[in-house]
């Protein structure tokens, strides 16, 4: 690894400041995506690295008084995957979280990397984008709160500047009549093929027809978003194995208008179809 | 580049260190204290060679920055035994021939450390997951998941007798 400034913040006010002070800097968590980059020592390398891992303000998962779920984005893979608060409220986060990695990987990275790192495979992030999720950005210019579908921009691209530091992560718990879930295709991140994976949340009304449904592909659309054209589609209707499939094929196609054909899309078109369809089904019919 | 101070806890013996803020904790393990149980392998979280327990969680100690473990204690394999006598896992491995080149068993002794340490009675898709950040290029792993099933059932022994 090429030199840099190292420096320990030992407050959120003080990581602020250097990263001002120090720029180009880069924050560092749990260092999984960072000190792979570091070692590969290419691109825009930082002059500074602000080491935030001490700042205990910055982890733990609590329902706050406006009952919001908040989320420090200090949190480990591992402390998602087993929080019982997420198992309720956004069982497919912590589902989500169980897949990253290895147990190694769980225990170090945490959930505010992987959104900062914003990887088109960034495995929290779908689940997060159907939970309506906001995230508050800090600096020495102060704060600001943005929702998630409006925080990326592109692969490993997002809308904060360099000197500001992901303080929180907040979203609404699901109401208690809706079943999320999440699918990943393969297990190990050396597969690189595809990372393929479905985020979805169904609720039904006491009809037993479908009344809430959501649905974010993740390594599916350049940046991403909720597939609005299934999701439409499911509303008001009855579950059934021959609905799930056809919204299957309707997030494809989207897929497709959105990216175009490449050599990988023939895969990705069938794969995409499936996972959709078994994402729908895990969550139940009423 | 200034160096930083790291107070930490390495096997049980408090350290105090001067590393370079670009060095690594396996670097530190290796170079700097000749800790040389714990393997360099990718270097980038793929193969578990460099497993080490920092707070009683297996971590790679190549995707960790040294002065990070300031005030963390850290366990290597070469902290596993105690009083002169291997760890269970340690024997099981051995009995059940699950180390052969035994480059990937200092990592594969720490992660089912850190498994069998929060689940004492693991089952075998449990022990699965807990060494898939493991990579073996000689076992097939079958040995591997039989020794830390037969080691849960050596320490379940051990602690009812100690009881
Ligand atoms: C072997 C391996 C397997 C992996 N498998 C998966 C997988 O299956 N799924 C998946 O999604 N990811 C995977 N990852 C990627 C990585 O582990 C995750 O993205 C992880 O969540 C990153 O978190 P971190 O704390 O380690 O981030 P760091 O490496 O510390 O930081 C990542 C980036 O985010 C910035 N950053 C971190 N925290 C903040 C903050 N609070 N405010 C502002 N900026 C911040 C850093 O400056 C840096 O640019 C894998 C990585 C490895 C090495
Ligand atoms: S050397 Fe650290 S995971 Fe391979
Ligand atoms: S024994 Fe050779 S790599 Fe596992």
């Amino acid at each position: 690894m090429k030199p840099f400034d190292y420096i320990q913040a030992p407050s959120i006010t003080d990581a602020c400041i250097a990263a001002a002070e120090h720029s180009p800097a880069k924050f560092l968590a749990g260092g999984t995506d960072l000190l792979i980059e570091l070692r590969r020592g290419n691109g825009n390398y930082p002059r500074s690295v602000v080491d935030i891992s001490f700042l205990h303000e910055l982890r733990g998962i609590e329902a706050t008084p406006d009952g919001l779920i908040r989320i420090g984005p200090l949190t480990t893979h591992s402390e998602l995957s087993s929080s019982a608060l997420l198992r309720k409220n956004a069982s497919f986060l912590s589902s989500a979280a169980s897949t990253i990695g290895s147990p190694q990987i769980r225990n170090r990275g945490t959930v505010g990397g992987n959104v900062m790192n914003s990887a088109a495979c960034a495995d929290t992030v779908p689940p997060l984008i159907a939970l309506g999720a906001s995230v508050t950005l800090q600096s020495v210019e102060g704060r600001r709160t943005i929702t998630l579908s409006d925080f990326f921009i592109g692969p490993y691209k997002n809308i904060a500047r360099g000197d500001e530091l992901l303080t929180s992560i907040s979203f609404s718990p699901l109401p208690s009549v809706c079943r999320s879930s999440f699918v990943k295709l393969g297990r190990r991140n050396a597969l690189s093929i595809s990372r393929l994976s479905v985020a979805a949340v169904l609720g039904y009304d006491r009809d037993g027809r479908i009344a809430d449904a959501r649905i974010v592909p993740g390594s599916a659309f350049p940046v991403w978003r909720r597939a609005r054209e299934a999701e439409q589609m499911l509303l008001g209707e009855e579950p059934s194995d021959k609905l799930f499939t056809a919204a299957g094929k309707r997030v494809s196609e989207a897929m497709v208008s959105y990216t175009g054909r490449r050599w990988s899309t023939e895969y990705k078109e069938a794969v995409i179809t499936i996972l959709v369809r078994r994402a729908l089904e895990m969550c139940g019919r009423g | 580049m200034t160096r930083v101070t790291v107070k930490t806890t390495i096997n049980h013996r408090k350290y105090e260190l001067a590393p370079d803020p670009n060095q690594t904790l396996l670097d530190i393990l290796r170079e700097e204290l000749g800790l040389t149980g714990t393997k360099r392998g990718c270097e980038i979280g793929q193969c578990g060679a460099c497993t080490v327990l920092i707070d009683g969680r297996a971590a790679n100690s190549c995707l960790v920055l040294a002065p990070q473990i300031d005030g963390k204690e850290i366990l290597t394999v070469e902290g596993l035994a105690s009083d002169g006598r291997l760890h269970p896992l340690q024997e099981s491995f051995m009995d059940h021939d699950a180390v052969h080149c035994g480059f990937c068993t200092p990592g594969m002794l720490m992660s089912a450390k850190d498994l069998l340490d929060h689940a004492p009675h693991p089952s075998e898709e449990e022990i699965r997951v807990g060494i898939s950040g493991n990579l073996c290029r000689c076992t097939g792993y079958v040995q591997i998941v039989d020794a830390i099933h037969d080691a849960a059932e050596r320490l379940g022994k051990k602690e009812r007798i100690e009881n």
